[in-house]
């Protein structure tokens, strides 16, 4: 009885709990993302309100100040405002005054003389109600003295305010994010459980991410990719060459799914270390165990600025629903911000801040190739398929493109395959080269390796 | 002169922050609707049929956003458009005739009953892309109109169903004023044009746009195909079916021949010549295809003499606005703004040196 309750329970309850498992996963990190912004936020609103009230403050202490003749600095800057106001003034009336008197072909000295003995009027006005003769210094130390403690009260209470809200933020958070850790635990001990009972996982080798056995893929007769197996290692960049025809970008479009293999197994370690069967997986899935590409001919939507390019390829780590969209949601405007900021950041990384509000139509295509390669950042990628990522560049911009690759490589930790015409590029970045022809594959190895085989040199140039 | 001091450049911002609000612009075009409206209670003499076609034409406009939803985001080309609006005519006409039952609840049920057809749609969409998608909708929509010719029970057949301005707002049946659903069909048109914006500007439009741009590209990036082609559908489906309800209780009067091939392809015209991707855009080319005609042409002899003119009037200004503004005529308003700021920066440069004289 029980092994056949467990048999119809499993297959249900599998999927649920790694969805949940996934969900906590997420809320986890995004929680963490949002409290510094929320920080940031509240020390900025905090910033502008002292600024404001410094004012105030300066601007209700003034009048005290000028009777008792203190000559303190925000005096001394108001009147040199004041100063310049007039000036300004007056030089603009001058000029009216003479272009009139140049239009008309008459003698403005008169007018003029006029002018700037009421300038000087206004001047000796400005520093007689700046600067009086009688003081009186009681009456102003007693105000300063009731202003400054109102002063010194209010910034207390917003500093007091600003620490509190910050705290509560943290704890909110902390709170949140200890709730979120420990239901996980109870989630990933019975996953566990689950997944023991339910016979062995795939398996592949430790160091490995991806992995290929007996990959066949036959358009009618004609067989596009025979019998292919390969690993991928973590943290290399790996590429696949091969001359026209060879079926590299066949073997692409199965490991993403476009196509459906007609025999063979493909095994990838996700982000959370768990090893997937990838001929299980839907196309639009794909991104979500980690694994993005690019295409051949760069493939942007041309409607949106550079920024939302990037946030399109986000999709899947929102969680709001559709009707959060639909009312723009609390939960949503705080995942915009967090997406925005991450963005924000991976183009700076690549040197892309320049475009960030630029729309890609018109922009040169090695930017648009480099914004591309940004775009698979924003989905935490494991594994990144670049299709043919130097096609149409010229000698600089691929060299420019190397250096990014590698950056990619070394600061978000992902690994890299591609497929490469450019000999050049390969044989410079890659750690192992994979050569096939007719879909078969025919050597594996270091670039010098394969640069010395035979039958790569066979397959590339014709036999003898 | 310009005050520059920091309590006058927060006061400035605060107006800013109004004024450029990305609804603010929704809000000036309905407060515009009821100032006719207004004008009207006020006791200023005017036409009937012009404060009927500023009523029809914002009805239209709800229809034409869910429209542009489709055609501008998702990129998917619908001629069913009419059949939806006359099932919203229908089901509150039988809701408030046969059942006696809420206006509300009519909206609730339609709303359900859109999410069904749409998806149907939707479906059908997966497998047929482009123009025999729209032929394929526009089928469907001719088979509802042969519903409505021949389903007397429910709808009047070809005679037409009227509801001498009776709505169940609650319980009962009530004669309700007019004006009172113009108000409605505004505020109304304001909560869409909201919820449109929020679309179109939240990770669902990005996923529509991506997807009309590149169905592989979007694929990679995790939009589900089958999902989002739903969701368009049914959202569009939506939308006209609520424009349905809204045109019946202001109108209170269905027909069948109203909701033939003409009033799609009308409706597809209004939001290619205002320019698919901008609500003010499909406003605007409401106006133009709708308004104007209702408006304005109608009251004219020669154009009551011969309705084809107004007919050839829309054909020429589609081919028009295709020839020279493949954007929509939103294009035009935008570049001939940005003309106008350059000439009157200019103008004032002119000012200047005849007040000031040129520098040095």
């Amino acid at each position: 009885m029980v092994p056949i309750i467990e048999k119809l329970v499993l297959p249900v309850a599998i999927p649920i709990y790694e969805r949940l498992v996934n969900s906590l996963k997420t809320r986890i990190s995004f929680n963490q993302e949002l409290l510094p912004i929320k920080i940031e936020n509240l020390e900025k609103n905090a910033e502008k309100k002292l600024k404001f009230l410094k004012l105030k403050h300066q601007e209700k202490l003034l009048p005290y100040e000028i009777k008792a003749g203190v000559e303190s600095e925000y005096l001394q800057e108001k009147y040199q405002f004041e100063l310049a106001k007039i000036e300004d003034k007056y030089y603009w009336k001058n000029r009216i005054v003479k272009a009139r008197a140049a239009r008309k072909g008459i003698d403005a000295n008169q007018d003029l003389e006029m002018l700037e003995k009421s300038k000087q009027n206004e001047l000796a006005g400005l520093k007689a109600f700046y600067y009086p003769k009688d003081k009186d210094i009681k009456s102003y130390e007693e105000a300063k003295e009731v202003l400054d403690n109102e002063y010194r009260e209010k910034v207390a209470q917003i500093n007091q305010k600003l620490v509190q809200d910050i705290e509560k933020n943290q704890t909110l958070t902390q709170n949140k994010i200890e709730k979120y850790k420990k239901s996980l635990k109870i989630f990933e001990k019975r996953l566990a459980i689950y997944t023991a009972k339910k016979k062995a996982k795939y398996q592949i080798d430790d160091n490995t991410v991806l992995s290929i056995e007996g990959l066949s893929m036959y358009f009618g007769g004609l067989k596009a990719v025979d019998d292919l197996s390969f690993d991928v290692k973590e943290g290399e960049i790996f590429g696949l060459i091969g001359p026209n025809g060879a079926g590299k970008t066949t073997v692409f479009n199965c490991i993403t799914r476009f196509y459906k293999p007609t025999m063979g197994e493909m095994y990838f370690k996700n982000a959370y270390d768990e090893v997937v069967f990838l001929n299980n997986k839907k196309v639009h899935n794909i991104i979500k165990e980690g694994i993005v590409r690019t295409f051949q001919n760069v493939e942007v939507v041309w409607e949106l600025n550079i920024i939302d390019n990037l946030l399109v390829a986000a999709h899947t780590l929102y969680r709001s629903s559709f009707f959060g969209h639909m009312f723009n949601s609390k939960l949503l405007r705080q995942e915009e911000r967090v997406m925005r900021k991450k963005a924000e950041k991976i183009l700076e990384d690549l040197g892309l801040s320049a475009y960030k509000f630029a729309y890609p139509l018109g922009l040169p295509y090695g930017i648009l190739k480099k914004i591309e390669l940004a775009r698979t950042l924003m989905a935490n990628p494991k594994l990144i398929i670049l299709d043919e990522p130097a096609a149409g560049l010229n000698e600089a911009e691929t060299k420019d493109l190397a250096e990014v690759i590698k950056k990619i490589r070394s600061e978000y930790e992902a690994t890299i395959f591609l497929v490469e015409h450019d000999m050049g590029l390969v044989m410079s970045i890659c750690d192992t080269v994979c050569a096939i022809s007719f879909g078969k594959k025919l050597a594996m190895g270091t670039p010098k390796e394969i640069q010395n085989n035979k039958t790569v040199q066979q397959a590339y140039l014709g036999g003898e | 002169m310009i005050c520059k001091t920091e309590v006058c450049t927060d006061r400035r911002n605060k107006l800013k922050a109004i004024t450029h609000h990305p609804y603010f612009g929704f809000f000036v075009i309905t407060l515009l609707m009821l100032f006719v409206q207004f004008l009207r209670v006020v006791g200023v003499d005017i036409p009937n049929t012009l404060i009927r076609s500023f009523g029809i034409t914002m009805i239209y406009i709800i229809v034409a956003l869910g429209f542009s939803i489709l055609l501008g985001y998702a990129g998917l080309a619908s001629l069913g458009t009419a059949g939806f609006v006359g099932i919203g005519t229908y089901v509150l006409g039988y809701f408030t005739k046969n059942l006696e039952l809420s206006i509300f609840l009519a909206i609730a049920v339609s709303i359900a009953g859109a999410i069904i057809l749409g998806g149907i749609v939707g479906f059908i969409s997966l497998r047929i892309e482009g123009m025999y998608l729209a032929i394929i909708t526009l089928g469907l929509s001719e088979i509802l109109n042969e519903v409505f010719k021949n389903a007397v029970n429910i709808t009047n057949g070809t005679n037409g169903l009227g509801l001498d301005y009776s709505l169940v707002i609650f319980s009962k049946p009530i004669i309700v004023n007019h004006n009172t659903i113009f108000v409605f069909a505004a505020v109304v048109m304001f909560i869409m044009m909201i919820l449109t914006l929020n679309i179109i500007k939240s990770p669902t439009g990005r996923a529509f746009l991506a997807m009309r741009n590149s169905t592989s590209a979007a694929q990679a990036m995790g939009v589900s195909i089958l999902k989002y082609r739903l969701m368009a559908f049914i959202v569009s489906t939506v939308y006209a079916l609520l424009g349905g309800i809204i045109y019946m209780s202001y109108i209170s009067f269905s027909i069948p021949t109203t909701w033939n091939l003409a009033f799609s392809l009308n409706i597809l015209a209004a939001v290619i010549v205002g320019g698919s991707q901008s609500i003010y855009g499909i406003v605007l080319g409401t106006f133009m295809i709708f308004g104007l005609n209702l408006g304005i042409f109608q009251q004219i002899p020669l154009f009551q003499e011969n309705p084809a003119i107004s007919v050839i009037f829309n054909g020429l200004l589609i081919v028009l606005v295709i020839m020279f503004y493949p954007g929509g005529l939103i294009r035009l308003v935008n570049k001939t703004y940005l003309k106008l700021k350059v000439f009157s920066k200019k103008l004032y440069q002119k000012w200047r040196v005849y007040r000031y004289g040129t520098d040095n």
